[in-house]
């Protein structure tokens, strides 16, 4: 029914499998739609946040899942700027990823706001000094660099390409990508590093506060390297994933590790950092604000274990199995490795919003529990609903991994240019050399 | 945001903050209206086909863009990055003086079971070019393509006077509910066009008879290149779950696509006519 908008040599499920396939995440979605306009309609009131705990399940997952987006910018500015070719093969994929996660929590934080329509008061009058008012614009005109990016992979539509003037927007934008890339870069790392600071610049909450460079805390450039880290992983879990539902080889298995390289790379980094930065915070800011940093983990749902879990487990366990070439070249262990490293930053932005609310802050608080409500899970599922239709769609009829074609060959073809006799005679005196040297 | 609007100062952070959001935002707007500007201006001058396959050849996979060098062993392995068009290629001349003896002389016309004649010239688009005169050249489908194709259902030749360029439409050929864009072997400009019982004929007058066809596939070099594209025949078969298909030894059978109806033709003869 639809194969004139399918890429030509491509192998795609029938039109019947297709709709099948999108059943369930339709029905998530207008569930997740109905929750959304319970709470832009009838108030937040239907979530369990209140004036304590105002940053609940949606604030964690924005915090999430832009940083497992970060691999659109940091595979971006891997192959756009430092010219790192192989990652041709995902960069798509990175950017699709990318659209849905930042689409997906600004979508999620019109709903947190509570106002949408005055979404544009915090263009309007913007509070320069505030890091939510960074990280607000930031976000925003980098959805608006990550929407563009996306044109030109809706414009490799084979219908699409018929029309000329598509076809060479299309080209000149692809022309364009590194100024992109390089914008796309600058942002998030100020966006992602942001994030950060929010959290260590909250004086009043020394579970999260930091010691300062120069106008950001620790905590900002912590945020920045962990989504490097995190986004690559997650590219190379989600082109793991596509493989494995649609049974095809998408990517060479030398791309899988050269994500799971640079994401080592960047975890190792990371970590060290996280370690140092968590020895300082126990041994001095803690302390100057006048609370032994071990009465924070005294409670048993917060206590150390997660420390350890965050730092070791899914932080330094995850780091030396990917900067490993030996563990990387064993493709269980790359990927469990790639999924421990997004969990380390999962539980960290966990740590961030969640603990440091729940946490009392005056001899008089109470340590504070919450848990979502529905309406707030089912606006979350809405994102994950909208994502994988998204994907689904950009997938079938557009080129989401440009190897795919070569790679549905399950011939390895072995070309033999040179005549017989000829590489006999190679054969022959490469062997006499080597007795030679002998 | 700006100077009038409430609670705005004229303070450094607010110009830095600010500063850089226009400046973002700024250089964003101008890179989209340069690639529109560019847009613009590439269909005003026609370069729309030009680009075209620029952008399929990017999408080839690479054992489609080997380079004729390979082929007869000049080199190991090279694949090409300029579009099939050696006269502009920097690498072509210092590798054609490599090329040995035997590979200067003249093959056979029959090569693997296709009828290749050596007073012609072939395109890796499986188009071929004779020359007629000096600068006169018909330019036709070459007997791999033909067999692959059969009788067109539907041909749409150049109006006498259009300009032909290397790499870009010559004609448009509708066969198994595939469209498929044939690829000019040569620049220059239709003076004549033939279509009788599914063959046809372009008849062009070239710009520059000297350089015309330097990029063109000839004698020795066609069989290797023919090996090469029986076995990508193969692969595009075997993806298509078709089976084992064109054992060593056996030729390519006049409408051969008869044969396996069931076999995704549209991806076949476009991955074998070079078009994405």
């Amino acid at each position: 029914m639809d194969k004139k908008l399918i890429p030509r040599g491509l192998q795609r499920t029938s039109f019947g499998n297709f709709l099948l396939w999108l059943f369930p995440w339709v029905a998530l979605l207008s569930v997740g739609l109905y929750a959304i306009y319970l709470c832009l309609a009838e108030g937040l009131n239907h979530t369990n946040m209140d004036n304590r705990f105002a940053f609940g399940l949606w604030i964690y997952l924005d915090l999430t899942i832009i940083a497992l987006g970060a691999g659109a910018f940091f595979t971006g500015f891997l192959l756009y700027i430092l010219r790192r070719h192989e990652l041709k093969s995902v960069i798509n994929s990175a950017v699709v990823l990318g659209l849905i996660c930042y689409s997906g929590a600004v979508g999620i934080l019109m709903v947190d706001v509570g106002q949408p329509l005055r979404a544009w008061f915090t263009f309007w009058h913007p509070n320069v000094h505030s890091m939510l008012t960074e990280v607000t614009f930031c976000l925003t005109c980098y959805l608006i660099v990550l929407l563009i990016e996306y044109v030109p992979i809706v414009l490799k539509n084979r219908k699409l390409r018929q029309i000329p003037k598509f076809l060479v927007f299309e080209f000149q934008l692809h022309k364009l990508m590194p100024v992109f890339a390089g914008i796309g870069t600058f942002l998030s790392f100020f966006h992602q590093g942001s994030l950060g600071g929010l959290f260590g610049v909250l004086r009043g909450r020394p579970f999260a506060f930091r010691e300062a460079f120069g106008i950001w805390p620790s905590t900002f450039f912590l945020f920045v390297l962990s989504a490097a880290a995190a986004g690559l992983s997650f590219v190379m879990l989600t082109t793991w994933l596509v493989q494995k539902i649609t049974k095809k080889q998408l990517v060479k298995p030398e791309v899988f590790k050269f994500l799971g390289k640079i994401s080592g790379i960047m975890l190792s980094v990371y970590i060290l950092l996280k370690a140092i930065d968590t020895l300082v915070w126990i041994n001095a800011t803690s302390l100057s604000a006048g609370f032994p940093a071990f009465e924070f983990y005294a409670r048993k749902s917060f206590g150390t274990w997660i420390l350890f879990t965050e730092i070791v487990v899914l932080g330094m366990i995850p780091a030396l199995l990917l900067t490993s070439r030996r563990m990387r070249e064993r493709p269980k262990i790359l990927l469990l490795a790639g999924l421990m490293a997004c969990g380390g930053i999962m539980l960290n932005r966990f740590v961030m919003t969640i603990q440091t609310l729940a946490l009392p802050t005056l001899p008089f608080d109470a340590f504070l529990s919450y848990s979502p409500s529905w309406e707030e899970i089912a606006a979350f599922l809405f994102v994950v609903a909208y994502g994988v239709i998204l994907y689904s769609l950009t997938y079938r009829y557009s080129v989401i991994f440009p190897q795919e074609r070569e790679l549905q060959s399950p011939v390895p073809v072995q070309y033999e240019t040179q005549p017989f006799s000829e590489r006999v005679a190679e054969k022959f005196f490469s062997a006499l050399t080597f007795f030679k040297a002998k | 945001m700006f100077p009038w609007v409430y609670e705005f100062h004229w303070s450094f952070g607010h110009l830095i903050f600010l500063g850089l959001f226009f400046s973002v935002l700024v250089t964003v707007v101008v890179t989209v209206i340069q690639a529109m500007q560019k847009t613009r201006k590439a269909t005003l001058l026609n370069n729309v086909e030009k680009i075209r396959w620029h952008e399929d050849f990017e999408d080839l996979p690479l054992e489609a863009r080997i380079c004729r060098h390979e082929l007869t062993g000049e080199v190991k392995h090279r694949t090409c990055d300029n579009g099939f068009d050696c006269r502009t290629c920097r690498m072509h001349p210092q590798l054609q003086l490599k090329r040995k003896a035997e590979f200067l002389q003249n093959g056979d016309a029959n090569v693997f079971g296709f009828f290749m004649p050596n007073d012609r010239m072939y395109h890796r688009g499986h188009t071929y070019v004779k020359q007629e005169s000096e600068r006169t050249f018909t330019i036709g489908m070459d007997d791999f393509g033909q067999r692959l194709i059969g009788n067109a259902e539907n041909i749409e030749l150049p109006e006498i006077g259009t300009r032909l360029k290397v790499n870009e439409t010559a004609c448009t050929i509708k066969k198994l509910g595939a469209t498929l864009r044939i690829l000019s072997p040569i620049d220059g400009e239709v003076i004549d066009r033939f279509y009788e019982n599914g063959d046809w004929k372009i008849i062009v007058r070239s710009d520059n008879s000297s350089l015309a066809t330097n990029h063109l596939l000839r004698d020795a070099e066609i069989r290797p290149w023919i090996m090469r594209e029986m076995e990508r025949l193969q692969i595009a078969f075997a993806t298509n779950k078709v089976g084992a298909t064109l054992a060593d030894g056996g030729e390519l059978v006049p409408d051969f696509h008869k044969h396996f109806p069931k076999a995704d033709w549209d991806g076949i003869l476009g991955h074998m006519f070079l078009e994405a």
